[in-house]
Order: C-alpha cells, then structure tokens, then sequence
C-alpha cells in the first residue's frame, strides 16, 4: 500500500455534478492558525535525532522533514507545546513570540 | 522523502543509578563485568538535594559532529537504520571524534586502546530491557513515520480545534490513514466545529464530507455507504463522532446500524462530555469531574453543595461488545502504535461489517490542563487503568492490548488536571473503586474469551 503522492483536487465539472443540486464547498479553508500563536517551538539541531515523535504527535501535523533534523510549519502551528513536552531528547524549547 | 530513526530516551527524574544498563551492555557486547567497558554510562550522584544523572550515550545524531571532524572517514551516519558506524579498519586512532561529541557518546576503550561507541544491538538495545525503572525506552515511532510520513494529510492545514487539541491529532492521522476513498460523517461536536466541514463555500476536509444530525449519524452514512454499493464504488464509510453524539442522543442509530451490520466504521472521540458548546456533561463524563452542568460549590441560597457529576460514566464501547460488532476496540493516542495496529483492523473489517473504534481523547480546554501536557495526560490514563486499551472481535474475543499489571493509583490521573480539584477523599475511594470494578469486568469478558 502506497500513497506517496498528492491526491488530485476534486472537480466539480468533470464529475458531472449539477450545478443545482446544493451547496456544495470545493475550495479549501484558507484559515491559517499559526497567527494564534503565544510561544514558538525552536529546534535545536544538534540535539535533533530525527526520531519523528514531534511529528507522531502534533496536533496540526505541521511538523516537516528537513534533510538532518525536524522544524515546523509557523503558518499553522498553533504553539500548544507537545512536541517540547515529548521530545525524547529536549531538542525543542518554546521561546515567547516578540511583539 | 527522507527517513526517520528510532532512539534510545532516557529519563533521568526515574534513574537511581544502579548501573544495571552497563552491566548488562558491557555484558552483551564484551561478555565483560567491567561496566567502564559499557557504551552507555550513567553519570552522576545521589545528593543530600536528590538525585541527578547523566546519560553518555552516542545519540545517533541526525546531523553528527564525530563524523565531520573524523579525518579517517572512519565514521559514517547510516541512512537506512540511522546508526552512526565506525569502521575498525579505517580509523587511526586519533581520538578527534571524543572531542568532537556533545555527549560522550564515542569514547576510548581502555582494554583494546581504540574508539567504542553504542551502535543500538542492531535495533535492539540490551540496556533498555535491563532498567528496572523505566528510565530508558527504545523509541520506535519512526516507524509510523516511515511508512506514512508523507501520505497526503486529507484536512486542511488549518483547522480552528483548540491547541494542543487531542482530537485534531487524531482526526489527521486516522483520515490519513483511511485514504481519500472516504466519505467522512461528523455529526455535531468538535469536529465539524473546528471547520473540517467548512462553512461559506469552503471545506476542510479533502474527501467528501458531510454534516449529519446528532440523532442519524449512523443511520445516514449506512444509506450513503449502501447508494455507494449500489452503483458499484467500493468507499470506506468513517464517522467520527464525539461521545455525546455517540453514547447520549445518536446512540440508537448507532445501535442499529451496528445490528444490521453495516459496513462502515464508526469513530467515536470520546472527550467525556460536550465539549464543543462548552463543556455539559454526557453519559461519557465519569463521575465526580466538573463540567458547566456538573459545577462545583454552593447553590445561590447556600442551601445545596455540588461536587462535580454524581453518576458514573456509561461504557459505551463494552455495550458495542454486546452488539457482536465485525470489530471493537478502545484506544489512546499516547499509544500510538497501538492505535494504528486497531485503525488497520477496523479498516478491514468495516468492508465487511461495523467497526467501531472508542478512542480517549483528553481536552485541554474542558479538562482544565495546560495544552502541552496532552499526551501525558492521556498516558496517565492508560497508566492507571482509568483507561484500558483492548479488543474484541467475534473470532478471539476481548483481550487486552496493553495491559497494564501494576497500575499507579488513580490520583497520578486525577490530580494531572483541573476539572478533579474539588475531590473530597471519598470521591477519590470510589472512582478508585470504579477503575477496578471495570478492570475486573473487561478481565472477565476477556478470561471467557479464553475459556471458549
């Protein structure tokens, strides 16, 4: 089982759908919640191992891969703190945003 | 994508340095007793302030110094396992890689005059098994990692749940794992209100989704799933509903469609109460925790004293049991591994009857805890048989999981969060009680199971 790919968005016309049938919503919520944020996760990298815990347990999944160590999304990463909480080797503080 | 390792953690708050970890390395690797020979070594002492202990240990670092300042080339990361390797043949011996290491994890072995380093037993660390206090652990979740990493999240990057939300977590790594052939029913609670099913022409879900009544959730996505079948496109049927939306008013649906045997699985967060419009109590809420319906304190006219709920919580997943459904099981998302093994089961087993998966999900917000301390939380639950994680099927029966023989007492749970403050002593004996009582019942279902 493979699913190493995007997924083509759906297409209202190709699908055949009438265009009086109900509502019905095709655009993605642009909502970015990373504006929510009071404390901000900072990888330490040199502490990072790359063992994906931040990743298995963040809420927004915001966390991305980079090529030696993990680091977030700050567009939607709402700064809840678990990742620091969890990380099995304290690469992670949280540091308050500046004004 | 690239690749995650597994790691060694240590815990220094539940070391006491005993050594055991470097006997038994010493042991494993030189058939030695001299632990100064160990690759791991527990550093430090037991104080008139209490203890404080070191682990020197190689990390395995994802971006490691020892292999940089090595002028032999002797050192290299392996990106398959993540191990740092040395090789005897190349090294010179000029211990530049003790230097360059942040934690003393590559050291001279005094015996063979040469560099040793921890190379994990080739995944399967002696020292780990050997604590006898749990302050190592072998961390595997990598695997997740591996292997779904990077599927497509099926929500939007944005969904409004609340930090640290338990149930947001679980939503993206289940509809994730359910794939895009999916239609996805969220009857009224946090789900939908957190925007996966969107508002103003916009949607937050990346698969068709739908915003059923509380009372029809099941009912609607068996006629769906059936319409599906009908015109011959195989679909996997989810609903992730909240336990009141599940236990309390959408429970007859519910109920039928797991009779008829639908082919679908039912979801059900379980966040002990109605969380999304501001916390009332549900059947699910156990008992003595405060909620807005359940309050703590004296009435207006001083005449009445409330301490939280006075009932007990419904166990609705043992009623699923009693339904015989395709698949029933409860589960936690600080056990995550757990939880995907039984979200690859329920998967099977909806495309040929009900599945139903019963997953705790502790809610920062109406629970009254600090955002960050989710997975603790629902860890604690687990910890202390508030929670139990098993099974059922009609084939083998109930049977635990991870089964937890030597529970810490109910109060670790309790005192983790706020809405348990109030607790008077007695209230604390019965909920004790109650987590022993339902432990003895699920230990019964699953003897029987045995038996037959």
């Amino acid at each position: 089982m493979t699913r190493h790919h995007r997924y083509p968005a759906f297409d209202l016309v190709k699908a055949e759908v009438p265009d009086d049938l109900c509502p019905v919503a095709t655009d993605m919520s642009p909502m970015l919640p990373g504006d929510w944020r009071s404390m901000r996760p900072v990888v330490d990298r040199d502490k990072c191992v790359k063992c994906a815990v931040c990743w298995l347990y963040c809420p927004v999944q915001c966390v991305q891969e980079h090529a030696a160590w993990f680091d977030f999304n700050l567009a939607t990463c709402k700064g809840c703190g678990i990742c620091a909480n969890e990380c099995p080797q304290r690469a992670i503080t949280m540091v308050e945003e500046a004004k | 994508m690239g690749r995650s390792f597994n790691t060694i953690a240590f815990d220094p708050s539940k070391c006491d340095g005993c050594g055991d970890c470097m006997r038994a390395c010493a042991s494993v690797k030189y058939d030695s007793e001299d632990t100064s020979r160990s690759l791991i070594q527990i550093l430090g002492r037991e104080t008139d302030k209490g203890s404080a202990f070191e682990l020197a240990l190689c990390r395995q670092c994802g971006d490691p110094k020892c292999t940089t300042v090595c002028p032999a080339g002797a050192l290299t990361k392996n990106g398959e396992s993540g191990v740092i390797e040395w090789d005897g043949s190349k090294c010179v011996d000029c211990l530049l890689c003790t230097i360059g290491c942040s934690y003393a994890g590559i050291a001279l072995d005094e015996t063979t005059g040469r560099v040793s380093k921890c190379d994990t037993c080739a995944g399967n660390p002696a020292c780990v098994p050997a604590c006898p206090h749990g302050a190592l652990r072998y961390v595997t979740t990598s695997n997740i990692y591996n292997e779904v990493g990077d599927w497509e999240d099926l929500f939007a990057p944005g969904l409004a749940g609340c930090q640290g939300c338990n149930t947001e977590l679980l939503m993206r790594h289940t509809l994730r794992r359910v794939g895009p052939d999916t239609v996805l029913a969220t009857p009224p609670g946090c789900v939908p209100g957190m925007g996966s099913v969107g508002f103003n022409g916009t949607t937050g879900t990346k698969v068709p989704v739908f915003h059923p009544l509380l009372t029809n959730t099941a009912a609607m996505l068996a006629g769906i799933k059936r319409q599906y079948k009908r015109v011959g496109r195989e679909i996997t049927a989810l609903a992730i509903a909240g336990d009141g939306g599940a236990s309390d008013v959408g429970f007859q649906s519910l109920s039928g469609a797991a009779e008829r045997g639908e082919q679908m699985l039912f979801m059900v967060v379980d966040n002990e109460g109605y969380m999304n419009t501001g916390m009332q109590r549900s059947s699910c809420t156990p008992y003595g925790a405060w909620t807005s319906t359940t309050p703590v304190g004296k009435s207006s006219d001083g005449s009445h004293l409330s301490q939280g709920k006075t009932q007990d919580a419904k166990n609705l997943p043992l009623i699923m049991v009693n339904h015989r459904c395709a698949y029933v099981a409860t589960a936690s998302t600080a056990y995550m591994e757990d939880l995907y093994e039984k979200l690859d089961k329920a998967i099977q087993a909806s495309k040929t009857g009900f599945a139903y998966l019963h997953v705790y999900s502790p809610c920062t917000t109406g629970w009254r805890f600090p955002t960050d301390q989710n997975m603790e939380v629902a860890r604690k639950a687990v910890e202390t048989n508030f929670v139990m994680l098993w099974e059922y099927t009609p084939d083998t029966g109930v049977h635990f999981t991870r089964p937890v023989d030597k529970p810490l007492p109910v109060t670790d749970y309790l005192k983790a969060m706020g809405r348990f403050r109030h607790l008077s002593p007695e209230q604390i004996e019965h909920i004790q009680k109650k987590v022993e009582e339902n432990r003895r019942i699920v230990e019964r279902l699953a003897e029987n199971a045995h038996a037959a």
